[in-house]
């Protein structure tokens, strides 16, 4: 493997190695634009010029490939002042509107200016006016004069999503990218295009002049739009989720999600459940633990356990599903009928989009042990219809193509309680007893993806008004009806759990483990 | 006066005709190339002493031994007649007058090195070289110099020509490779360079018309003759255009090596009456100026640039005293701004603010500090881009204001460009951004 000298410190490193790549294996980060390391390398933007020694002229890092024996300079003065140079050219007809533009606070080109440039404009005339405010596609926005043309977004399209929208229309200082005619940039992971762009030129329609991103806190979380389970930034603002954007996880989506999964964070805000219902009315824990457990008992004692319905939802952690197992096993008991709900299968394809619409059926699976006795949404409106269910526990309120005919047949049944993070419309009203349940962005707690990943999400804020995480539900209820799980902390649950499900604990995520190169 | 070579036929009525070219002696010396191997074929290249006749000056034999000799593998030559260099005009006399030589010279150089298919990528504007070139091509494979198995010699070869849309960038070699395969004409990034990856990433050869037009000669009449013809390195007759305020512009063809005050007074016919001279370009407007001094300075790579400047195209811009050179230099500019490809950051922002700041300075509205600012902008953009775009603004550019800095401190002065005519023409001449 060639040895090479990068400012004094001796690395080794691959053959085929760019010296970009090198300088960060010796700990030194070369700036960059148009440089992506999951693209092509264009050497465009010129801004990773280094110096190497027996060269006559500056070499772009990403480019230029390691030899052995090479001395290497990435911060020589000759290296910085070329840097000042193309950030003082970039700036020549960039608009600098940083206070009315989304990127700011997350701008490649704003970081880079206080890091090498940092001096006043020196650009006396007339800036090159482009096209603004474009609707490059009906998710993204772009901005001709910001775009500082590194192509990052052009390369996605063709390299990632394999779509090719994007080129680049006329040339010198009046180049911009535009869409070939009669397309518009309407693929299924056209907003990736907003994160690659290192400026503010491309900008999501639906995050447009909503926070400034300083504001905005970022918890590492995982997506819930399909069994794939992208890895996110879950970036939120005083209890509310903003957005999601993709973090980078080799084993799962790389640096990717797919639109639906990222503009799903709406779900998270809207249409919640927030304090427990009892009949119609608002109840507090308190009372309602307890009528919860007496009208289940009751109906237990009368027809036995066969004639309850519990519907476990896929959407769940694994250690809600957990304690939803001990719940029916312990709480209700033996023959109680099991069920699980959903969202529908939808569309799929070879990148990210899995047809299963629910984040954790695999991780179901693991923790009731497969399946097979379980009936989905339209068994168990079979089963209503049928009248063989006195009484009706759920988890969740996605029901798929079957929620018509399950709305219907709640009516006739003796005792419904929904657990839930949503009022579910109709599901709300039908309900005895609703039990506000947290979202996934409200607590912690595992999926499992379709790949067997084991995957970690974080609390981002505390539950939403009176919700629970559902695990915590579990236990109060239980407890009610005199069977007391034994846990105070999730972390109790999890060891119990990867110990009966012979499941792999969740790996520490791929960014902790190695360092990502830095996009 | 020396016999003539590339400009042999200029002179012939309807030269560009197949049946006249060969009544001449065209294609007489194909059999003749036809009998020697690529190793031969080759070394006669290398003794010719021939230079890339583009601008760069590479050892033509030299590019050819680069490339892959592997029968199997699909081998291009391209031909660059993307000439669009301002000053330079040479490249369109051979395509018009005598495009018969250029493919005879292709069809040569085919053999020598097993190629398959040639392109001659013609820039967009030259539509006379382009249709005289499309029949002249139609003829030569009615008599089976092109196509399949020419002179039934084995050696199956395919002529086309490209039209360019007109981009000067399309005259670097991997801008032109671009813009054949469909793309926009945006140089790539070298290496690889095209003789392994080239014309849809297989090896290429990329030479420039007047090279190719001096093969049949140099195979005709031994590398060393042609040689004999020129000085140390640079081998041959070349076609000189001449331009600017001289008595006689036009294309000369006259060895290697002749000084410039040669070509000016036995060719050009010397500076117009009231003329004086004031500086030339030596080489397409991408060369730095050089002063009278320098008029006696031979036609080489290595002579010229020991005098400051560089060979180029060949092609020599004389100016007189009448000449501002900040207008020229801001013309330019404009140029280099216009032609720009926009790939990369400091030629596509670099080249259009030059432009701005040295109109501004010929406006009369310049600063004492434009002029450091333009130092140091080109200096930000010498080097640092993916092709030369950039540092042929650069080298003219850092030579006007080294040798006429007084000129332009003037202009910042005085607040007016002290060029009457010029200014007049300032206000007829659009010159938009």
């Amino acid at each position: 493997m060639p040895v090479l000298t990068i400012n004094g410190t001796e690395v080794e490193v691959d053959r085929g190695t760019t010296l970009l790549k090198a300088a960060a294996v010796a700990g030194y980060e070369v700036p960059h634009f148009c440089y992506h390391p999951a693209l092509s390398s264009p050497a465009n933007c010129r801004m990773c010029l280094v110096e190497v020694e027996g060269a006559p002229k500056l070499m772009p890092g990403c480019y230029n490939q390691v030899n052995d024996g090479m001395i290497v300079h990435t911060e020589s003065d000759r290296v910085k002042r070329a840097r000042k140079a193309v950030l003082e050219f970039i700036l020549v007809n960039h608009p600098v509107d940083c206070p009315i533009c989304d990127k700011a606070g997350e701008c490649k080109l704003q970081d880079y200016y206080f890091a090498y440039d940092a001096q006043e404009s020196r650009m006396r005339a007339e800036k090159q006016h482009k096209v603004k405010v474009y609707p490059i596609g009906p998710r993204v926005v772009y901005d001709g004069e910001r775009c500082i043309l590194c192509t990052r977004c052009i390369r996605f399209c063709e390299e990632i999503t394999g779509t090719g929208e994007l080129t680049l229309a006329d040339r010198g200082d009046k180049a911009e990218v535009r869409t070939f005619p009669g397309q518009d940039l309407d693929n299924d992971y056209s907003l990736c295009t907003v994160d690659v762009c290192p400026v503010g030129a491309l900008t999501s329609r639906d995050f447009r002049f909503k926070r400034r991103v300083w504001l905005l806190t970022s918890t590492d979380s995982v997506c819930t739009g399909c069994e794939m389970g992208c890895n996110i930034h879950l970036d939120h603002f005083r209890n509310t989720t903003e957005r999601y954007r993709p973090r980078y996880n080799p084993a799962v989506n790389d640096y990717w999600m797919c639109d639906d999964g990222r503009l799903s964070y709406k779900a998270l805000n809207e249409g919640r459940l927030e304090h427990p219902m009892l009949n119609g009315a608002q109840a507090t824990w308190h009372t309602i633990a307890g009528a919860a457990a007496s009208k289940l008992a009751a109906v237990i004692e009368k027809n036995g356990a066969s004639s309850v319905g519990f519907v476990i939802s896929p959407q769940a952690t694994s250690e809600d599903l957990f304690l939803a197992k001990m719940f029916a096993e312990t709480a209700i008991g033996e023959g109680v009928r099991l069920f699980i709900n959903g969202n529908d299968p939808g569309s799929s394809d070879e990148l990210l989009i899995r047809a299963d619409k629910n984040p954790n059926r695999a991780g179901a699976r693991l923790v009731f042990g497969g399946l097979d006795g379980v009936g989905d949404a339209s068994a168990l409106a079979d089963a209503l219809e049928a009248g063989e269910l006195e009484a009706v526990y759920m988890m969740g309120t996605e029901l798929g193509a079957a929620r018509g005919r399950v709305e219907a047949g709640l009516d006739d049944v003796g005792l419904f309680v929904l657990q839930a993070a949503h009022q579910g419309g109709v599901l709300l009203d039908a309900a005895h007893v609703a039990l506000p349940a947290a979202t996934h962005a409200e607590k912690r707690g595992t999926f499992v993806n379709c790949d067997a990943v084991v995957q970690t999400v974080d609390q981002a804020y505390p539950p939403n008004a009176d919700a629970l995480p559902d695990w915590q539900i579990f236990m109060k209820v239980a407890g009610a009806m005199g069977h007391k799980l034994p846990f105070t902390f999730l972390r109790q649950i999890q060891d119990r759990m990867f110990e009966a499900s012979e499941a792999p604990e969740p790996e520490e995520t791929a960014t902790e483990e190695a360092p990502a190169p830095a996009e | 006066m020396e016999e003539k070579y590339l400009s042999r036929h200029f002179g012939i009525d309807k030269a560009y005709n197949l049946d006249v070219y060969e009544q001449q002696g065209g294609y007489s010396t194909l059999p003749k190339a036809f009998a020697m191997d690529t190793d031969a074929i080759i070394a006669e290249m290398k003794k010719s002493n021939l230079r890339g006749r583009g601008g760069a000056g590479f050892p033509t034999g030299v590019k050819w031994g680069f490339m892959p000799r592997d029968s199997d593998v699909e081998k291009y030559l391209v031909v660059n007649a993307d000439e669009g260099e301002p000053g330079t005009f040479k490249d369109r006399m051979i395509m018009e007058l005598d495009p018969h030589r250029l493919i005879e010279g292709c069809v040569m150089t085919a053999w020598a090195l097993g190629l398959r298919t040639g392109y001659i990528f013609v820039r967009g504007e030259l539509q006379l070289a382009i249709r005289r070139l499309e029949v002249a091509i139609k003829q030569a494979y009615e008599k089976g110099y092109l196509g399949k198995n020419v002179l039934g010699k084995g050696l199956d070869f395919d002529l086309y020509v490209h039209s360019s849309a007109g981009a000067y960038i399309c005259g670097e070699e991997t801008g032109l490779i671009e813009g054949l395969e469909g793309k926009p004409g945006q140089p790539r990034m070298k290496p690889p360079f095209p003789a392994i990856v080239g014309v849809f990433n297989k090896p290429t050869l990329v030479n420039n018309v007047e090279t190719i037009a001096a093969v049949p000669f140099i195979l005709e009449h031994g590398g060393e003759h042609w040689a004999s013809m020129g000085i140390e390195r640079n081998g041959g007759p070349k076609l000189y255009g001449l331009s600017g305020h001289i008595n006689k512009p036009g294309v000369y063809e006259a060895p290697s090596g002749i000084t410039v005050r040669e070509l000016l007074e036995r060719f050009g016919g010397g500076m117009r009456e009231g003329s004086d001279l004031k500086a030339f370009i030596p080489g397409g407007s991408s060369c730095a100026v050089l002063l009278p001094e320098s008029l006696d300075a031979q036609m080489g790579f290595e002579t010229l640039r020991e005098a400051g400047s560089s060979m180029g195209t060949g092609c020599i811009t004389f100016m007189d005293q009448t000449t501002c050179m900040v207008r020229l230099s801001a013309r330019l500019a404009h140029f280099y701004h216009h032609e720009s490809c926009g790939q990369c950051t400091p030629c596509r922002e670099g080249t259009g603010w030059a432009y701005k700041v040295l109109n501004a300075i010929e406006a009369g509205q310049g600063t004492p500090d434009d002029l450091a600012l333009i130092q140091d902008m080109i200096t930000g953009i010498a080097g640092n881009t993916i092709c030369a775009h950039g540092d042929s603004l650069v080298i003219p550019v850092r030579s006007y204001i080294e040798k006429f800095g007084q000129e332009f401190e003037d202009h910042v002065q005085n607040k007016r460009c002290p060029f009457p005519r010029w200014r007049k023409m300032r206000n007829t001449q659009r010159m938009s951004a």
